[in-house]
């Protein structure tokens, strides 16, 4: 199953690993507003902020290369969005750092700062996602509130998302061994269509015996659940630190470096 | 949409419209759910995901591939309910597994594409198809109704992006690509929806009468525009009364007391910035400050505003300390990495 | 009393072909029995019946309840059944819910829950693996744990419809081993005559939907034209008998 990436990490053991989901899931909700917060053409603030995640990812043994080219994929969308804004905004600025000093625009100075938010804030999320296991993220929302409903379906989607997209990667490969040119854009997306529908069936056909298996286990509409979470002293020294480290950013560095 | 492109305020307030959103749906479906229904949902969520890895080369547009969203779909085969909760998951999954979008952005995502479309999606179709499946209401019914729910989608993007103010893109040239690009994603959404339908009609067809049955004669006309005005009154309005409060906030919002005579340098010539500003000084309480003024105070980085040879210093140091503390964590990492292997027993 | 007792049972497709014929069945507690015959013969449609998931002509009477609105869930609890593909056996995130979905659903209380769970993870050499989504699991796991979700249940009657397809032979082994080990009542569904004389010490054999043949293993795979006639063949290890019970 190639696709359990982020997955496989979750599985490894650190001392990020063992925290409860609860209090990372917080912490990066938290940290990601705070870095929101930050204004519109900081850029080296960003840095300082990029310790946190840095320091979850170094300490919870994750590859820093692979979180790097992950968030480069994923990067599409709002690095076009963030490159616009060089056309949109050409007020000069002029910038000291240390003993250099340039101009630039501040639509780049808004690129940059977007971009470098967006690196911070994936980073934090892949650190939060790279080091729980899913299943407990999905407890920990479970105990935060979320409805029994979207709690059961999420459990099922991510338990069913790796089967299908491993049949459409075979469908996918199949095709590509046979089609050898591009067929004109009926019979593309007749195939394209006939794919799709013997996924569809295939699923439908799935979500059949699954609830059988699941009527043969007694199941009458209940949800039940047993997930222990408990906090453990760990778990509060990380709140601490937490809270120390983001009062630092905000009243003491971010001020600082204005 | 990312985390990046929202303010704080737009994003907690999607946040809070959708959180609620989604457990009013929740409710809602508790009620008509029957047990089947619960595996084909999460099954089908899967298969949307899959689906939208099965790409095809735009008619229209070579070297671009298009791909299914998959909402309308969902509302008609499960009901507009079950929809929006399938389509929640997808997108939270989205987020969580493959860091498809941000964690602040999710309200805006939940709302754009699983709570709007489905149900306006669905809710066109009814109009369309009236309760049965025949083959011109279905048809013209899907096309219409992807058509109708992937713009609405769109348009909310560039709103909620102008709103919070951080992409200087101009609102119309933003909205107006948004809604070309989702008017062919639309229709051919439309089309491919409507060949699922009519295969399921032919060869699964219980899977069908489960998601039509039973819904009110509702007015549509009063769903949709209920829908859309909620939205663009409730974001725009949080994020007016949020910002009101400059302590709470982006400090580039405060007033410069220091410099009375401050006035902004020069007017942003981005459409964007003048409405928005509109929109503060009809709907601020505080109608003398302008969002945009402060943008220009801070137009240097380092500031050589604050005055002084050791301004540009402090962004040096800023960096060249991250840095060192960086060295310092990995170092420390590797440490406790070694610290129980080089343990040895006296 | 017959644990499992099946008569004049006949079943139709919704397009009207027969898949099952005038089924009539019984089997004692403690019983090993595989279920033979070519691909397409009922097989899995038998064990559907016996399970209370398709409703046809004719009685299915376990432990001596029939299926009806009342007794269905009763049924159930004594009664439990791997699926061919354990993927749609196993649809909760981690392996320690899955095993935990039957015994919650029976209403047993936390403790105990875990209690089954472990055990039952324990005996199909699954105790580390509780924490891991299916997705992680081998093809042998996966069936070991869909096993493990039966078992926690403590059923008196396993039905297996092809439990050892996919399986490589070292994973084979070990689910003979275990279903050696057992002590339910089974009922295997299989196409590998050579599998079925490993662990069962009866043989029906099914073909076009009805029993054409019931008895010992020996009597019934031992003979070649009756294996040619229904396409399947006698295997080697007919004389080495299945130990343990019956």
């Amino acid at each position: 199953m190639h696709h359990a990436h982020i997955d496989k990490f979750a599985y490894l053991d650190s001392p990020i690993h063992r925290l409860d989901a609860r209090v990372k899931l917080v912490a990066t909700v938290v940290f990601t507003v705070f870095v929101l917060l930050l204004p519109r053409q900081g850029v080296s603030v960003l840095l300082c902020y990029a310790i946190w995640p840095f320091a979850l990812l170094v300490l919870g043994n994750v590859p820093i290369r692979f979180v790097l080219r992950h968030i480069l994929i994923v990067s599409p969308f709002i690095a076009v969005l963030a490159l616009a804004m060089p056309f949109y905004s050409q007020a000069p600025v002029s910038i000291a750092f240390g003993p250099f000093a340039w101009t630039t625009t501040s639509g780049w100075l808004r690129c940059a700062a977007i971009m470098g938010k967006f690196f911070v804030t994936m980073a934090l999320l892949i650190a939060l996602v790279s080091t729980t296991r899913f299943a407990d993220l999905l407890a920990a929302m479970e105990k935060m509130g979320m409805p029994a409903v979207l709690v059961m379906q999420l459990g099922f989607l991510y338990r069913y998302i790796f089967v299908l997209i491993d049949r459409a990667h075979h469908m996918l490969r199949a095709r590509a061994g046979r089609r050898l040119r591009y067929l004109g854009p009926k019979r593309e997306l007749a195939t394209a269509g006939a794919m799709v529908g013997s996924l569809l069936m295939h699923s439908i056909d799935t979500a059949g015996r699954v609830n059988i298996a699941m009527e043969a286990r007694g199941f009458d509409g209940q949800f039940r659940t047993i997930r222990r979470m408990k906090m453990a002293g760990r778990d509060l020294i990380f709140a601490a630190i937490f809270v120390f480290v983001i009062l630092l950013l905000h009243t003491v560095i971010r001020p600082a470096m204005r | 949409m990312a985390n990046e492109l929202l303010s704080v305020p737009v994003a907690a307030g999607t946040i809070f419209i959708a959180g609620g959103g989604l457990a009013a749906v929740c409710r809602k479906a508790k009620q008509t759910l029957t047990n089947e229904k619960l595996p084909l949902m999460g099954v089908l969520g899967a298969f949307v995901f899959a689906a939208q890895m099965v790409n095809f080369q735009l008619p229209l547009m070579p070297g671009t591939s298009g791909h299914m969203v998959g909402a309308v779909l969902l509302a008609i085969v499960l009901g507009p309910h079950a929809g929006a909760i399938v389509m929640s998951s997808i997108v939270i999954i989205q987020c969580l597994v493959f860091q498809d979008g941000g964690l602040l952005a999710l309200g805006c995502n939940i709302i754009n594409m699983a709570l709007v479309p489905t149900y306006i999606g669905y809710y066109v179709f009814r109009l369309f198809s009236g309760d049965g499946l025949g083959r011109g209401g279905m048809y013209t019914g899907s096309i219409v109704a992807c058509v109708v729910a992937m713009e609405a989608g769109a348009l909310l993007v560039p709103i909620e992006a102008a709103v919070s103010g951080v992409l200087l893109v101009p609102f119309t040239t933003f909205l107006y690509t948004m809604l070309g690009v989702h008017l062919l994603v639309g229709l051919i959404e439309g089309v491919v929806t409507a060949f699922v339908l009519e295969y399921l009609r032919d060869v699964r067809p219980q899977i069908l009468t489960g998601g039509l049955a039973g819904e009110g004669r509702m007015s549509t006309i009063a769903v949709y525009v209920t829908l859309l005005i909620s939205a663009l009154i409730l974001g725009a309005g949080l994020s007016l009364v949020a910002s009101s409060n400059p302590d709470g906030l982006e400090w580039s919002y405060k007033e410069r007391p220091d410099q009375p005579q401050f006035r902004p340098a020069v007017g942003n010539d981005s459409q964007v910035v003048a409405a928005a500003d509109r929109l503060q000084d009809r709907f601020a309480p505080m109608p003398d400050y302008s969002v945009r003024a402060s943008e220009h105070a801070e137009t240097e980085v380092g500031g050589d505003r604050t005055g002084g040879p050791w301004a540009g210093w402090t962004s040096f140091a800023g960096v060249f300390g991250s840095l060192l503390t960086m060295a310092v964590v990995w170092g420390i990492a590797r440490m406790l990495r070694h610290r129980p292997a080089s343990r040895v027993p006296a | 009393m017959s644990l499992v007792d099946i008569q004049d049972f006949s079943y139709s497709y919704a397009d009207g072909i027969d898949a099952l014929k005038g089924i009539n069945l019984k089997v004692r507690q403690g019983e090993r029995v595989a279920f033979i015959g070519p691909n397409g013969a009922g097989k899995s449609t038998l064990l559907l019946a016996i399970g209370g998931f398709v409703s046809g002509h004719g009685r299915v009477t376990i432990g001596g309840m029939e299926y009806s609105r009342s007794n269905t869930k009763a049924i159930r609890c004594i009664l439990g059944g791997v699926m061919q593909d354990p993927d749609d056996q196993l649809f909760m995130p981690t392996v320690f819910e899955d095993v935990a979905f039957g015994p919650l659903n029976m209403g047993m209380n936390e403790n105990d829950v875990r209690t089954a769970v472990e055990s039952a993870l324990m005996q199909v050499g699954l105790a580390n693996m509780s924490d891991r989504p299916p997705h992680h699991l081998s093809a042998g796991q996966k069936r070991a744990a869909a096993i493990a979700t039966i078992l926690a249940m403590s059923p008196r009657i396993i039905t297996m419809d092809e439990p050892d397809s996919n399986l490589d032979p070292r994973s084979r082994r070990n689910l003979i081993e275990l279903l050696k080990g057992l002590t339910q009542t089974l009922l295997i569904a299989t196409c590998n005559m050579a599998f079925a004389a490993a662990v069962c010490r009866r043989a029906v054999l099914i073909d076009n939907g009805q029993i054409i043949a019931d008895g010992a293993v020996g009597d019934v795979m031992g003979r070649a034209d009756l294996m040619d006639a229904h396409g399947l063949e006698v295997p080697s290890n007919l004389n080495t008998p299945a130990e343990g019970t019956a």
